[in-house]
């Protein structure tokens, strides 16, 4: 019997679990609680994982200790946290203090104890996204555009009492872009944002995370177009600065093009020749030699342009070759209609300003390459005697037959136009100059000499203090003196010797006007009664003063008689190299500057016995 | 030459003690002691700094345990052994923000006072144990260290608010005695190192404690409950 009940059991029992296993029911799985977190630490949620649930209905429950207590709770709101979580509230939340928490799960077929887990609230914080993101893009005047957003913490969260400390981070890139730009916003609640591509549509996105936490998760992206107003301005500006420029430039090309000539010739000046002021050649093809001298010594021309045209270089003169009369072409007028050579007086010097490119070497008929200069002693008028001077032009003088400049060596010669209506056309003038190189040449055959630096033997006391004799043989006499006197074998064209410039006239006395650096003098020419005058009519105010040189001291220095008599005191010039008489420089550079109009060139200072400084000269020179 | 010692003599012990009494009166001066108007340190700026310092120590405190954890107890369960062990759990500290905002500014200031000073002492042992470790790990001695030292300040700190704040208070004598050196020491490596896991365990909790009520101290006192 007894075996029978136990087979049957048995039997049973067996019939049940094969009845269960066909069914597929089971005890349910174990459970586990993956993730528990606080929001604010103030409460508190659990989730669990439920394990298999063996083909039954399960049931779960949770239940926990604290940390120092012995009492076993259950979960007290399985309901707020969704399915399968515990809700902690406020007043079953506990900080700083572990929490025991285990889940069962229970089916008809038994249940399962998950594993316990020790929490600490302190630990899992992690607060809700920010809420309310508004992204703004803020435009102020004259300055780049940036984005401001804005948002609001996450609700629950207490903030005022301290007890939560909220700290805020921000994402944002353009729509298409890949990578993502943070910045760290601190405890703000708004930020701004000024690197910005104009144009472009951004994403933005914020969250936030405790002191001492979790970061929450990013907040819903917030869509915004940046506008691109301000590269139309950029190129508004661009266009406008590219007309300016263009303006600008064509402004300066005009102007170039209208003065370019000038201002070429300001910067390259054209090399001068040698001038004889007032050499008329046609005065001298007529033979009318004092007339001649006197339009070499008297010409009072106002420049026409440089001052310096007024002043001939040193020239200087081989005895190897033949002496040629040269006349060289200085500036010329134009109305003469000669062939316009832009000679710079400045750097007429020695023969090669006989060899300018004028057309004296075309024109010039003597063998010589280098047409010589007609060259005569200085001389230095006496103001008492102002109507017998031969002025003496050791000086080149221009076709045209300007002015003479009196030199006393590489002094520059300025040529002014003729202005005696009966000059003749540079041509023929050509053609007379040639003559008178024949003349020159022929009395003697031998090489004229120029002056050198003409003050060394030209300022000889004796001659020129003889400017009082009349008539040719005081002039004769003065020329050969002083021509004996010259290092060379200097043949002075003397207005004796040849005709052209054979004369009566008496002595002139002609004002210095300017002393160039090597002391050659220059002497305006001398105004008033010589019919070659210059046009232009002098002023009274514009009387010059002669200085009688009373001698010659040895280093070539003159020593002048003050004219205390009229109203200007012309200062009569040493030639001297470097002779160091005084000299009034101002009144010489005025005198260069204004010619026609120069009082004084230099003033004679006070005293018995003046001397000249040629400093002063050699400052207008410069 | 007796004679012409006992003068001197004298002088020398006149001058000891002279100097004695002088030490025993220099105490240092708080800053600002309450009342004085001309001060510059405010009280808001007290509180920011012990707040700065407050923060820095726990996140040492909690990189210290993470680490120690990672590398020696990693696995072992220490943490459900490590249960009501904190030698400060018998101060009454609040454990939620309503318990929080029940305790009075003065309580408050001293309970946080009472904490600091209860980690000097464990503070410094355990620099000092790791310190004579085997292989002491350099990043967990660092941060030691650094936690005592910054302990210490934050502690100065607290005395000077609560001078400030309430000056009446006399200094306050109370804090948990610690007495784990002796299982910092023990043989066997488990006891051990759960002793130095319960150290390091309770210490970033109580300094997340000091910092979190320091918070809101600060926006109570200085802010008015409006932070």
């Amino acid at each position: 019997m007894k075996e029978n009940v136990a087979s049957a059991t048995v039997f049973t029992l067996l019939l049940f679990f094969n009845t269960c296993l066909l069914n597929g029911q089971s005890p349910p799985g174990k459970p586990e609680i993956f993730k528990c977190r606080s929001p604010n630490k103030e409460t508190f949620t659990c989730w669990w994982r439920p394990g298999a649930d063996g083909g039954l209905p399960t049931n779960y429950s949770l239940a926990y200790h604290k940390e120092g207590e012995k009492f076993i709770h259950e979960c007290p709101d399985y309901v707020t946290g969704g399915p399968n979580s515990c809700h902690f509230g406020k007043q079953y939340t506990s900080m700083w203090r572990t929490y025991i928490i285990t889940v069962n799960a229970t089916n008809e077929m038994g249940s399962t104890l998950s594993d316990e887990i020790y929490v600490d609230v302190t630990y899992i914080v992690e607060p809700d996204p920010p809420l309310n993101v508004v992204v703004e893009v803020k435009q102020p005047e004259d300055k780049k555009p940036y984005l401001w957003i804005k948002w609001s913490p996450p609700t629950l969260i207490d903030l005022k009492t301290g007890w939560f400390t909220l700290l805020y981070e921000i994402q944002l890139k353009p729509e298409n872009a890949e990578e993502w730009e943070t910045h760290f916003a601190g405890q703000q609640t708004d930020f701004k944002v000024l690197s910005l591509h104009p144009g472009q549509k951004y994403l933005v996105q914020v969250r936030c995370k405790p002191d001492h936490g979790y970061w929450s998760s990013w907040s819903p992206g917030y869509s915004i177009q940046i506008p691109s107003e301000f590269t139309m301005k950029d190129t508004t500006m661009w266009i406008s600065v590219a007309v300016l420029s263009a303006v600008i430039c064509l402004i300066i090309v005009w102007a170039v093009a209208l003065k370019g000539y000038s201002m070429a010739t300001c910067i390259f000046p054209p090399v001068p020749g040698p001038k004889i002021k007032g050499f008329d050649a046609h005065l001298l093809e007529k033979g009318k030699s004092e007339e001649l001298l006197s339009a070499l010594g008297c010409q009072d021309f106002p420049p026409t342009s440089d001052y310096e045209d007024l002043l001939v270089e040193y020239l200087e003169v081989d005895d190897s070759e033949d002496q040629h009369l040269m006349s060289v072409h200085s500036k010329e007028h134009p109305s003469q209609g000669m062939k316009p050579t832009y000679l710079d007086p400045d750097t007429d010097s020695g023969r090669g300003s006989c060899d300018s490119p004028s057309l004296l070497s075309e024109k010039c008929e003597e063998p010589q390459a280098s047409p010589s200069t007609f060259c005569a002693p200085e001389v230095i008028e006496k103001p008492e005697n102002p109507e017998t001077t031969h002025t003496w032009d050791p000086q080149c003088r221009s076709m045209e037959g300007k002015t003479p400049c009196f030199h006393a060596g590489g002094s520059k010669c300025s040529t002014w136009p003729l202005p005696q209506p009966s000059q003749h056309n540079p041509r023929s003038s050509y053609h007379n100059i040639g003559d008178v190189c024949e003349l020159a040449v022929r009395p003697t055959g031998a090489p004229a000499t120029l002056l050198d630096k003409a003050g060394k033997d030209a300022l000889k006391s004796s001659q020129i203090s003889k400017p009082r004799e009349e008539g040719k043989a005081a002039q004769q006499r003065e020329v050969e003196s002083f021509h004996s006197k010259t290092d060379k074998d200097t043949h002075w064209l003397l207005p004796q010797e040849k005709t052209p410039f054979g004369s009566t006239k008496p002595v002139d006395y002609v004002e210095i006007h300017k002393v160039n650096k090597d002391g050659a003098l220059s002497l305006l020419p001398k105004q008033g009664n010589n019919s070659n005058q210059p046009e232009k009519p002098r002023d009274p105010e514009n009387s010059k003063e002669y200085a009688k040189v009373s001698r010659v001291m040895d280093n070539n220095i003159l020593v002048l008689v003050p004219d205390l008599h009229t109203k200007n005191v012309a200062c009569s010039e040493e030639s001297a190299k470097e002779a160091p008489p005084s000299l009034e420089q101002n009144q010489a550079e005025k005198g260069l500057a204004d010619f026609p109009a120069t009082p004084s060139n230099c003033r004679l200072q006070l005293g018995g016995l003046e001397y000249l400084d040629p400093a002063c000269f050699t400052h207008s020179f410069h | 030459m007796n004679i012409e010692a006992s003068p001197w003599k004298g002088s020398l012990l006149l001058l000891l003690v002279s100097n004695l009494l002088l030490w025993q009166s220099v105490t240092p001066l708080p800053v600002c002691p309450g009342g004085a108007v001309r001060c510059q340190v405010t009280l808001r700026d007290l509180f920011d700094r012990a707040v700065v310092l407050s923060h820095y120590i726990h996140n040492l405190s909690s990189e210290m345990f993470s680490e120690f954890d990672k590398r020696y107890t990693q696995g072992r369960g220490f943490i459900s052994k490590a249960l009501n062990s904190c030698h400060t759990s018998s101060l009454a500290t609040p454990e939620d923000k309503e318990q929080a905002q029940q305790i009075s500014q003065k309580d408050f200031l001293s309970l946080i006072v009472s904490i600091l000073r209860s980690w000097n002492e464990p503070l410094y042992h355990l620099v000092t144990e790791v310190r004579g470790m085997q292989e002491a790990p350099e990043a967990i001695l660092s941060k030691a260290i650094e936690i005592e030292e910054q302990s210490k300040r934050l502690l100065e700190g607290m005395e000077l608010i609560l001078s400030q704040v309430h000056p009446e208070t006399r200094e306050n004598a109370v804090y948990s005695v610690w007495s784990g050196l002796p299982s910092l020491q023990m043989a066997d490596e488990e006891s051990r190192l759960f002793a130095y896991y319960n150290l390091l365990h309770c210490l970033r909790r109580d300094s997340h404690k000091i910092d979190n009520y320091l918070k809101l101290l600060k926006c109570r006192i200085v802010h008015d409950n409006n932070c």
